[in-house]
């Protein structure tokens, strides 16, 4: 930390999301000088732009629950943004360190987690459709698909995204220490909200649509391999994300090991459920045998 | 009070000539307006029937080759994607089994839900992104492009009467992605214009999704 005045220091300064939406985001970590400059200035003009901005933010956040509109703010990304945030969620490297403050945490969306979560629901339905017909290829049993997998998919999967974000925001919300240096609240380090949380669990199941589909290859220690693989860089990414707030709360560690274990808790229920082959040769029992009899 | 100004006194009180003539509410064309209100209550059943019938055929032909926009979005209607979806719903159920683990396929009231609460949030997602359309006009529109999966569940039940083999399911299959391609094409030309830029592949996703879960209960109906 430079050397502040406290002079300066005692000034308001506004660092909430959606006076800051249209404007550049200032980066805590790199150039506090920026903060003398804009203190500096704003100091002076700081009763100039505040009513402009009202009148920008006022038709945005005065909308009711019921309408439409309020919720398109949730729905204002681009295809590219998307296809952005995706990447991210899997392969951190490819986007700026500071992606989730900048974008996600300003600009969450609903858009992603919906339609992530339903592509899900229905990719593992099909191809747990298809690996149950092909577990049952060799023997003679007819075969007929089960359309109820899709329910049981969809409580699985629905239930992850929603109540686990929403324990990891009540446990971050009340376990974080005050940062007794830091008096102004920037908003790389407040809490960061439900919505930004849901929004990040939500792209991380991207991953599990190629490996739902992989999954039905049947062979078991392929099937073991890739919830390993996929477990563990969809929740390395995930605690690389949230590593900043995690740091603040005093259960640190208990919090990243429970959002590993819940995430391979999933992925180890999806396989074994829906996908996995039975170790043991199945004897064929008495039913068997007379199918098979009378189709000879 | 007002008081008039002199120059309105071009007719003096009690010289005004008779006003009379007819009123009428000059027609647009359009069967609805007052001039239609009264003939329609004389005319058979079997008219009002073939009307809305034709309207429904009509929308039909235009599903099937996408050429012109207005006739579907300007006078949207649900008859079609009801008499759409009652068809598939009766047609994909699971018959019942007294020894199965598995049913075989959804009732009849899952896949009633899934068209039309499926129709409902694809075009909820399409408003949610600004598109400038309105809900039952996406609503009929969705539902009327899966006329093209209809058709290729009849033929997929027509191919089941014969005994099976791969290479039939295999026919099955092309028969259903051809379906529901073309039930996807017809429902991006339709609505891909009302998206913004740099969403319309936002928007068209869903509606992909949407088709291809509907061809998936196509393809794995079975008797088998």
């Amino acid at each position: 930390m430079t050397h502040v005045n406290t002079g300066d220091l005692l000034n308001f300064q506004d660092y909430s999301p959606e006076h800051n939406e249209r404007s550049a985001r200032i980066d805590v970590e790199a150039v506090h000088t920026n903060q003398f400059n804009t203190m500096s200035t704003s100091n002076y003009n700081y009763e100039e732009p505040k009513p402009v901005e009202e009148e920008e933010t006022t038709p945005k956040t005065n909308h009711n629950f019921w309408t439409i509109e309020y919720y398109q703010k949730y729905f204002d990304v681009q295809s590219s943004e998307v296809v952005e945030r995706i990447i991210s969620s899997v392969l951190p490297q490819k986007v700026s360190r500071n992606y989730f403050d900048e974008r996600i945490k300003g600009k969450p969306d609903l858009y992603g987690p919906i339609w992530i979560s339903v592509t899900l629901i229905f990719t593992i339905a099909v191809s747990g459709n298809i690996s149950n017909y092909l577990q049952s290829a060799n023997k003679a049993v007819r075969w007929r698909y089960n359309y109820h997998l899709v329910s049981y998919a969809a409580s699985a999967i629905l239930c992850y995204v929603w109540l686990v974000p929403l324990a990891l925001w009540a446990a971050l919300k009340w376990t974080s220490t005050a940062d007794s240096q830091d008096e102004i609240e920037t908003q790389a380090s407040s809490s960061p909200s439900m919505i930004s949380l849901f929004c990040l669990y939500g792209y991380s199941l991207s991953i599990y649509i190629p490996v739902a589909v992989l999954w039905t290859i049947q062979v078991s220690w392929l099937q073991w391999l890739f919830v390993l693989m996929a477990a563990f860089v969809s929740g390395a990414v995930l605690i690389f994300w949230l590593l900043p707030a995690l740091k603040k709360s005093r259960y640190y560690l208990i919090l990243i090991a429970s959002i590993l274990a819940f995430h391979f808790l999933l992925a180890t229920g999806f396989m074994l459920y829906f996908f996995h082959v039975p170790d043991t040769a199945t004897v064929p029992s008495v039913k068997d045998l007379s199918t098979v009899a009378s189709h000879v | 009070m007002t008081s008039f100004d002199s120059k309105y006194d071009m007719f003096p009180a009690g010289d005004v000539g008779v006003v009379e003539g007819e009123m009428n509410i000059p027609s647009r064309g359009v069967p609805s307006g007052d001039s239609m209100e009264f003939n329609t209550l004389d005319e058979p059943i079997k008219e009002t029937f073939m009307r809305d019938l034709r309207a429904v055929g009509n929308k039909f032909y235009h599903v099937l080759i996408p050429r012109e926009k207005s006739s579907l979005l300007k006078e949207w209607d649900l008859w079609g994607p009801l008499l759409l979806c009652t068809f598939m719903a009766t047609v994909l159920q699971g018959a019942e089994e007294a020894d199965n683990t598995n049913d075989g396929g959804p009732e009849f009231a899952e896949v009633f839900v899934l068209v039309w609460i499926g129709a409902a949030i694809v075009t909820l997602n399409s408003k949610l992104l600004g598109g400038n359309i309105s809900f039952f006009q996406s609503v009929c529109v969705l539902g009327y492009c899966l006329f093209p999966i209809a058709l290729s569940l009849i033929v997929c039940r027509l191919i089941l009467f014969a005994t099976q083999n791969t290479f039939l399911f295999f026919l099955r299959l092309t028969i259903t992605m051809v379906g529901f391609a073309w039930a996807t094409f017809a429902a991006t030309k339709f609505l891909g214009d009302s998206q913004p830029d740099g969403k319309k592949a936002l928007a068209v996703f869903p509606i992909c999704l949407f088709y291809f879960i509907l061809s998936w209960l196509v393809v794995s109906h079975s008797n088998v």
